[in-house]
């Protein structure tokens, strides 16, 4: 009996490794039962998390009511400054447009930066404090595809890290590590200075919740509080996403370059709408 | 009770758990206090319904969750929910465990299987944070809120599963 047990326990251990290694190898696509279990999940939980919103919504609502006349006295200015500013842009993109032209740009390249922002619904959020990973309610049969950024109107949260057809996973960038085999560094720069600051997110550090940026250039004019946006130059994200701003600014493990933290712009407590971007370049360069 | 019922109910709550949970957790604890529901059900099941029950719970709710959330690795939670409600099914085979009882095993449960996935994930390198710092940052706050549902579940629970057995013992014996 004693013998038995140890046998089950055994087995089990080494199912449990020979289904980890089968997780951890560099798969692109999920096994159809992995698909079908998620979607079907996906489905059911959306009936839940969207009314468990709208009710826990309405409590929050009735807690902000003071505030919101306030709110919308800076959202009435930013709304002004943005009809200003929409004339400009308008003027800057014909001329930016007819010089494409001039300078014969291939359709690649004019599409490069027309990026497509698919908006989907959260459905339910992991319970591993170690996997924090999202589920969304638009699949490969909406268009996404793995590796695409995902943002909230306040900055980028994550990356889609697996589809199914009807749903999709998305790992949140707090589970950003350059040692971990499942996330990828971000290329950054400031908002403002595009072309002369640059960086690379490296990690999250949870015990500070903040981002490390490294390999940062000595003569760099990065300040405290500029917003940090990526730079679309690693080709996995997007350009001008913003991620959030720094914070503290310090010199580095070889004194070459310098490292800073970076304050995550988007809050993860309480996700509803998120938006999938869509990136025109990936898309060719898979097919 | 039917083990259908229980299954039905069973995932439910692991709907609630992922759906609708983090809408009830305050706003700045939303990656402290991480609910693990299931995983009480499946003590609760090792307590009053026994080591095999608990075994095949656990494993394939762990399994559910585990594809469901895939994010790094699969097969972790089957196989420690299933071995975790399969030895405390083994320690409280000959005894009935009192309400007391019930509440430390299962945070004893918690605790254990929060540190297990903690360790695995640092072996795997998934996570760079101190144990003790994983410990005050979510082990422990999560914690409250696993014995605040499993006394707060006790009294139902327990007679499921108890109702449950006795049944499955008259069709033996008849």
């Amino acid at each position: 009996m004693r013998n038995k047990r140890m046998f089950m326990l055994m087995f089990g251990f080494i199912l449990l490794i020979a289904v980890i290694g089968f997780s951890l190898s560099d798969r692109k696509e999920l096994t159809w039962p992995e698909k079908f279990v998620k979607n079907s999940a996906a489905y059911v939980q959306q009936w839940f998390y969207k009314p468990a919103g709208l009710i826990a919504g309405f409590f929050e609502e009735i807690g902000e009511l003071r505030t919101i006349h306030e709110e919308n006295e800076q959202l009435r200015l930013m709304a002004a400054a943005y009809a200003r500013d929409k004339i400009t842009y308008n003027f800057e993109s014909k001329e930016n447009e007819r010089l494409k032209d001039e300078l014969s740009f291939t359709k690649r390249q004019k599409q490069m930066y027309n990026y497509n922002y698919l908006i989907a619904q959260v459905v339910s959020i992991s319970n591993d404090a170690n996997n924090r990973s999202m589920n969304i309610n638009l699949g490969s049969k909406n268009g996404v595809k793995p590796n695409m950024a995902v943002t909230t109107v306040e900055g980028l949260i994550g990356i889609v890290s697996s589809v199914t057809p009807y749903s999709a996973t998305v790992t949140p960038i707090t589970e950003l590590d350059e040692a971990s085999p499942t996330f990828n560094s971000i290329a950054v720069t400031i908002m403002g200075r595009e072309n002369e600051s640059f960086g690379i997110l490296s990690s999250y550090n949870s015990e500070t919740n903040r981002l490390l940026m490294t390999k940062i250039a000595e003569n760099d004019k990065m300040s405290i509080s500029d917003t940090v946006i990526t730079s679309g130059l690693g080709n996995v994200y997007p350009r001008g996403l913003v991620i959030g701003s720094v914070e503290s600014k310090q010199v580095g493990d070889y004194g070459l370059t310098y490292t800073a933290a970076v304050k995550l712009a988007a809050s993860f407590d309480h996700l509803t709408e998120v938006f999938v971007v869509q990136n025109p370049e990936a898309e060719d360069a898979s097919e | 009770m039917s083990m259908n019922r229980i299954i039905l109910l069973m995932l439910l709550l692991f709907i609630v758990e992922g759906a609708v949970m983090p809408w009830i957790i305050p706003g700045n604890f939303g990656d402290r206090i991480i609910p693990h529901f299931i995983f009480i059900i499946v003590i609760f099941s090792a307590l009053y319904s026994g080591r095999h029950r608990a075994l095949l719970l656990g494993a394939s709710f762990g399994l559910l969750q585990d594809i469901v959330y895939f994010g790094h690795l699969l097969g972790l939670h089957a196989f420690l929910m299933g071995l975790i409600g399969y030895y405390t099914g083994v320690l409280f085979e000959r005894r009935r465990a009192t309400i007391m009882m019930a509440i430390a095993v299962i945070g004893f449960a918690c605790l254990l299987y929060d540190s297990v996935l903690f360790f695995i994930y640092k072996v795997f390198r998934i996570t760079n944070d101190a144990y003790a710092w994983a410990l005050l940052d979510y082990i422990l706050p999560s914690l409250f809120l696993q014995l605040a549902f499993a006394l707060s579940i006790y009294v139902p629970v327990r007679k499921w599963f108890e109702s449950q057995t006795m049944a499955n013992q008259e069709k033996d014996e008849e």
